[in-house]
Formats: structure tokens, C-alpha cells, sequence
């Protein structure tokens, strides 16, 4: 009797049950559909990197190489003339101080201007934002020019110098998170005698984990995909960076293009974007930060 | 901050000018004799052009007072990095117009140095390069370019559909004139399988005679008038809605859409992706290309011959001709070094090592030819010969070298005949808008 009563209070229950279940056995086939369709080119990037020449021609495509040739990838870094270890080398050292750089140069000049306010500070905030109208084009001679001037061509610092002196894009980006941190936690700091750098060191860079992160992967990416800076600018073999590698691959236009080398090396370029993803990840996830306010 | 920036840059700035404006004086022009000089090659960076590392130490161990530094750029960068080279006064000694621009872009921008002074007794018959060849990039008979390689236009084609359609070969001569345009559409015919089903189908022929503005020569249409040749690649006609021209197009692009024996660009990109040639994906019976195409037969899927381009209504071209030169530029501090590596590239002997050298490039010099065809494994030499010696008799300098702006005008080409490669459009209705706006174009940059 008393469970009768039991099982008649349950079905409704489990009627909502069955309805979430449902709910989420759909929603995980779409989001399996969507990661499928988004994982399939680098399959078959995985696929064409692991072709001999012939097979790569061959049409209809297979998605399954009859043979896998491994050797794509030794001859990358074997073949004298791609030199492809050293230039994943220069293209990390360019892109890590470049993140370094960015970061430090820009949350610098964005504590400026978010925490301190004098005349004339809102006009040259707008003077900073009206370099980003300048496309690189327009600046790429002048700055070659000053940079040949100064005895820095064929050298990796023009690409990296730039950097420790700003960006307009990500000094927006950080001043708009750090005015969001709230006077009190300032004044606290100020009453236990933190001086203003101090102020920016300890207390505002910690807090500003999620924005931090996302300068510094944005910066990474920026650096690494750069080709036509590198190109004007390096004039050795020794210096190239990864990119400009990439684009030799598919210059000759009388050979075929070595799809099978380029997907390879394609696969080994993402890795650091890749990894950079996974450890920022959390503090993107993080989002809100604990100010420490009640 | 942004100020203290300004001011760095500024001051550094105005330091290295100073001390520029000091050391200008010093430095004059050519050097003292017995000075080692460094001559500067900016080429693409592909095997087949850098393969000129490899030639250095041999050059100067026989040229102890010059030494040889070789840039580089990718294809699509070449010309940037030339431009701010030029612009920061950096500019590389040697090079040639292997990106986007033309002899005639290079030369009206007054980027090139005229060689007349510095080839006495030099003549391109001591290096085997025939007399006209040598013309090409003589401009008033001055000389600003020395030839180094000669592509030629070949027809490729598939001997495997060839037998399993049960079809003769072509020929390779050019005298034979039963190959004529229309033999080969009937030949395209027996061998096109026009179906939607890209496993299935198949093309017979595609015909890539030159650039689009070029095509009309074969079938007798100028787009361009005659002065065009001799003034500095300015035309002062440009005759798109000409009934020739207008049915030369007609005929270009019936194959496509008419007959349907050539593959639309849609089936093209699928097969071979955004600028490959399908050709090689084994799905086209005869290609009309430029003989680059030869260099990678020994990867083709199939059975590959050469022939000769058929017989079109023109009696007199039936070949366009790709001959690349070297440049020495204007800002160059030592010219006359910087020929002598020139000259030293088209010797025989070293024209011949780079062939092997650069994977298959056609030596401008005649005599290192003859080791060029025997490069190909499964083409008889004598039919390679054959193909290109017709192609010199009935060949035409390619548009892409003796026209101003070229780049541009290609461009506007490309883009606005593509409706009609597609389908979209009828040559007719076509062609004027594109007169229109090649005359503003032209109006634009040939002030």
C-alpha cells in the first residue's frame, strides 16, 4: 500500500528524468556530428601527410594511404634544403619573446590608463586606438626602412622589437578588464604601503589571469602565422622562420607541390598552438576572478 | 610611455642618419681594381632556382675578386621584399621578373640597368642563344636582359586514354599539318566521359595556349594593337569586340561548354586543387601547357608523350614562348661584375650541370638543349627536340614580358572572363565590359 503511494509520488519524476536524458543524448550526437565534421580536414591533413608523391595525385582520394610513408616526416628535417628544424627554432624564439614582450609592454601602458586619469589621458588613449586604422602595408616600408637604418636586417630582432613597445589592440583589451577591478583593493594596497609598480606587479597582473592568458595566446598565434614581416626582413637561411618554409614549399611553379611534405609539416606547426590551447585553458575557464570584495 | 617612444625612435633616427650622411662620402662607386666586390642573386626560394648555391663555389674560385650572396623570398612575397629592398637602398644586383610583374613593368619603372655599355664583343652567339632570342629584352637596341631559360608551349598528353581509346598518337612535327585544331577536338571527343560523377569522368583536351589576353593569337585575333611591340608594351587599340577576337573566345571556351571536351573549373579545382593542373590526376587525354609541366613527369600516375601543338587558323603562331632573362639593376654598385656572373650562368658547360642541377630547367643555350632532351625517362629525345624546334619556328614571345602593368591587366582578365569559364556568361556579353575596363585600366597606369 505504502509503496503503491511511493511509486505514484516517482513517475513524474522519472518522466522528467527520461526528458533530460533525452535531452542530452540528442545534444551529445550533435555536438559528436559537429566535432566529427570539425576533425575530419585534419584527418585528412594526417592522411595526404602520410602519401608518397604518386599516391598523392591519385583521384578519386583515399582516405587510408595503402602505404604509410613515415618518411614525410625525416625527410623534413634530413632534407638540406627545407631546414625545417631550424626553423621551427626561429619561429619559437621569435613568437615566445614576442608573447613576453607584448604582454609586460601592453599591461603596462593599460594600468596607465586605466587607473590613472590626468588631462588630455582620454585623447591620447584615442591616439593609441587610432593606430590600429594604420594597416601593416602602409607602415612596412618606413619601419624597413628604420630598422635597415639601424643595421638590425637579416636578423630576428625587427620581428621582435615591435612588440616590446605595445600593441594598440591588446592595450584595449587589458585597460577594459582593468578598470573592472575595484578602487578598494588599490587603496588597501596603498595603506599597506605598496608603491604604484608594486600595485601593478602584485596585485593587478595576478588578478587579471583570463585577459593575460588571452594576450598572450593571441600574440603567439599573430607571431607565428606572420610571413610578409619575416620575408622582407631575413635574407639568410640560417634566420627563416616556419612560414616563410611553408610558403617556399608551394613556390615553384614548375614541379609539383609537395602536398604530402606541407601537410606534415602543417601537423608539426599546430603543436604549439595546440599545447598553448590546453594549458590556457583553465584560466579561461576560471573567468570570474574572486576580487576578494563582499 | 607612447611619447617616450617617439622620442627613442627619433633620436635613434636622426643619430643614424648623422652618422649615415659621414660615411656616405667615403664608399665611391665600382671599387679600386683587386677589391673583392659582393654581387647580390635574389631569386625564389624553390630548388629550382636557388639550385645557383651549388654553382658558387665554382665561380669563385675562378672569379677570386667577386664574391656571390644569394637572397631569397617565396613566390607570392617576391616582389614585396624586392620593392623595400629598392626602397632601403638594398637593393640585390641579379635577379629576374619571377613574381607577379613583367620585363616591361620592370623596365618602365626605370628599375633596370641598361647592359649596352658593358657587352663589348659580347655576343649571344658565343653562348649558343639564337638572335631573336636575344632580342626579346632589347628595348631601342639597348640590351637590360641576358636569357637564361627557354619554356616553350608543348602538348602533353595521356597514352594510356590514348590506347584505351584505340587512337594514334600525335605527332611531334610541325610540318605535318593533318594535326590541326579540329583533328584534335574530334580526338577530345572520342575520349571525353562528360558525367557529374567525378570518379567517372574524364576530359580530352585542355587548352592552356598562354594567358586569356593571348589565347586569340592562335586562331588569328589580336586583343592588342601592333604598336604595342615596339612602344614600350602601351597598346593604343585594344580590339576585344573584333569579330576574330570575339570568335577566337568563342572557340576557347566552346570547348568547354559547346563541344564538351575540356573539364570546367569547377572539375579542374576538384581534381587538382586551387592552382594545380588536373592534367595530372590522370583525367585528361591532351594538355596544352608550358613545357615547365615536362619537369615532373617522372611523379605522373600514367604514361605521359609530347607533341606538337596542332595546327590553328594561324599559319605563324602556334607556340608561345617563355623566355626568362636575368636583370641587372640600376641601383647595382658593380654592374660589370655582376655580369660576369651572368655570363658565367649561360655558359654551356654550366648550363648543362643545371639541368641535373635544378630538376629539369630548358638551358637557353642550344647547345646544352641537346642534354635537356635527353632528361626525360619514357619521352624519345629526338620527339622532345622535334616539339621544340617547332615551337621556336612558330613560337611568340608570352604577352606576360612585353606588356606594361601586366600583372594588372592579367588580373582584370582572370576575374572577368571567369563567368564565362563557368558558364555564367556568353563571350559576347562579355568581352565589352572587359573592353571597357581594360581602356580605364590602361587609361589609369599608362599615363
Amino acid at each position: 500500500m505504502s509503496q503503491l503511494a511511493l511509486s505514484k509520488e516517482q513517475q513524474p519524476v522519472k518522466r522528467k528524468k527520461a526528458k533530460v536524458e533525452l535531452i542530452s543524448i540528442v545534444g551529445f550526437l550533435i555536438l559528436l556530428i559537429v566535432t566529427v565534421a570539425m576533425i575530419m580536414p585534419l584527418g585528412f591533413m594526417l592522411s595526404t601527410s602520410l602519401k608518397t608523391t604518386k599516391e598523392m595525385l591519385v583521384f578519386p582520394p583515399s582516405f587510408i594511404p595503402k602505404h604509410f610513408a613515415w618518411e614525410n616526416f625525416r625527410e623534413l628535417f634530413v632534407n638540406e634544403e627545407i631546414k625545417f628544424g631550424r626553423q621551427y627554432m626561429n619561429s619559437l624564439i621569435v613568437a615566445i619573446t614576442t608573447v613576453i614582450g607584448t604582454v609586460f609592454s601592453s599591461s603596462f601602458v593599460a594600468f596607465g590608463f586605466a587607473r590613472y586619469k590626468a588631462r588630455g589621458s582620454q585623447f591620447l588613449f584615442v591616439l593609441v586606438l587610432s593606430t590600429l586604422m594604420l594597416p601593416y602595408p602602409a607602415i612596412m616600408i618606413p619601419q624597413f626602412l628604420l630598422f635597415t637604418k639601424l643595421g638590425l636586417h637579416d636578423s630576428l630582432l625587427p620581428l621582435i622589437l615591435p612588440s616590446f613597445f605595445a600593441s594598440a589592440y591588446m592595450i584595449f583589451l587589458l585597460k577594459q578588464f582593468f578598470t573592472t577591478i575595484p578602487n578598494e583593493l588599490y587603496d588597501a594596497g596603498r595603506i599597506d604601503g605598496c608603491r604604484e609598480v608594486r600595485l601593478y606587479w602584485s596585485l593587478t597582473l595576478p588578478l587579471s589571469g583570463p585577459v593575460i592568458a588571452t594576450v598572450a595566446i593571441f600574440s603567439f598565434i599573430w607571431s607565428w602565422n606572420d610571413l610578409l614581416a619575416p620575408v622582407l626582413y631575413l635574407d639568410s637561411q640560417e634566420n627563416f622562420t616556419l612560414p616563410i618554409g611553408m610558403a617556399a614549399m608551394l613556390s615553384s611553379k614548375f614541379r609539383i607541390a609537395p602536398w604530402n611534405l606541407m601537410m606534415a609539416a602543417s601537423l608539426l606547426s599546430v603543436l604549439p598552438i595546440i599545447a598553448l590551447f590546453a594549458i590556457a585553458q583553465r584560466r579561461f575557464v576560471q573567468g570570474i576572478v574572486l576580487t576578494g570584495i563582499k | 610611455m607612447v611619447n617616450n617612444k617617439g622620442k627613442l625612435v627619433l633620436g635613434a633616427t636622426l643619430a643614424v642618419s648623422l652618422v649615415a650622411t659621414a660615411c656616405s662620402s667615403g664608399g665611391g662607386k665600382g671599387g679600386k681594381e683587386g677589391e673583392t666586390v659582393t654581387i647580390t642573386h635574389y631569386t625564389i626560394d624553390s630548388p629550382d632556382r636557388t639550385f645557383v648555391e651549388k654553382l658558387i663555389p665554382d665561380f669563385e674560385a675562378k672569379h677570386p675578386n667577386i664574391k656571390i650572396k644569394v637572397t631569397k623570398a617565396p613566390y607570392e612575397q617576391f616582389d614585396s621584399k624586392l620593392q623595400s629592398a629598392i626602397a632601403a637602398k638594398n637593393a640585390p644586383d641579379v635577379t629576374s621578373h619571377w613574381g607577379y610583374g613583367g620585363f616591361m613593368e620592370y623596365y618602365n619603372k626605370g628599375m633596370l640597368a641598361d647592359l649596352t655599355p658593358y657587352l663589348d664583343g659580347f655576343s649571344g652567339s658565343d653562348y649558343n642563344i639564337p638572335e631573336d632570342v636575344m632580342n626579346i629584352y632589347k628595348v631601342d637596341g639597348k640590351t637590360y636582359g641576358i636569357p637564361l631559360n627557354s619554356y616553350v608551349t608543348v602538348m602533353l598528353y595521356n597514352k594510356d586514354l590514348f590506347d584505351k581509346a584505340g587512337l594514334e598518337y600525335p605527332p611531334t612535327d610541325y610540318e605535318d599539318k593533318s594535326w590541326t585544331f579540329d583533328k584534335m577536338v574530334e580526338y577530345a571527343k572520342k575520349m571525353t566521359v562528360d558525367s557529374t560523377n567525378l570518379a567517372e569522368a574524364q576530359y580530352g583536351v585542355d587548352f592552356g595556349f598562354g594567358e586569356r589576353d593571348q589565347r586569340p593569337q592562335y586562331f588569328n585575333g589580336n586583343v592588342y594593337s601592333e604598336d604595342t611591340w615596339t612602344n614600350g608594351g602601351k597598346p593604343s587599340e585594344i580590339n576585344l569586340t573584333k569579330p576574330e577576337v570575339i570568335e577566337a573566345y568563342k572557340k576557347v571556351y566552346g570547348l568547354i561548354w559547346d563541344q564538351k571536351v575540356s573539364p570546367t573549373p569547377a572539375f579542374s579545382k576538384s581534381v587538382s586543387g586551387q592552382f594545380g593542373d588536373p592534367f595530372l590526376s590522370g583525367k585528361i587525354a591532351m594538355s596544352v601547357v608550358g613545357s615547365w609541366s615536362l619537369a615532373a613527369s617522372s611523379d605522373f600516375n600514367f604514361k605521359v608523350g609530347v607533341a606538337a601543338v596542332p595546327q590553328g587558323p594561324n599559319e605563324k603562331v602556334r607556340s608561345v614562348l617563355y623566355v626568362d632573362p636575368l636583370f641587372v639593376l640600376k641601383d647595382s654598385k658593380h654592374p660589370k661584375e655582376a655580369l660576369e656572373w651572368i655570363k658565367y650562368l649561360i655558359t654551356t658547360e654550366v648550363q648543362e650541370k643545371s639541368i641535373e642541377l635544378s630538376g629539369g630547367n630548358p638551358p637557353v643555350n642550344q647547345q646544352a638543349a641537346e642534354k635537356y632532351y635527353n632528361n626525360f625517362e619514357g619521352i624519345d629525345p629526338k620527339q622532345i627536340q622535334q616539339v621544340f624546334d617547332g615551337a621556336y619556328k612558330y613560337g611568340y614571345e608570352s604577352y606576360n614580358h612585353l606588356i606594361s602593368n601586366y600583372s594588372q591587366i592579367n588580373e582584370l582578365f582572370i576575374n572577368e572572363l571567369a563567368s564565362v569559364e563557368n558558364g555564367d556568361q556568353k563571350v559576347e556579353d562579355a568581352l565589352p565590359v572587359i573592353e571597357k575596363k581594360l581602356k580605364e585600366l590602361l587609361a589609369r597606369v599608362n599615363k
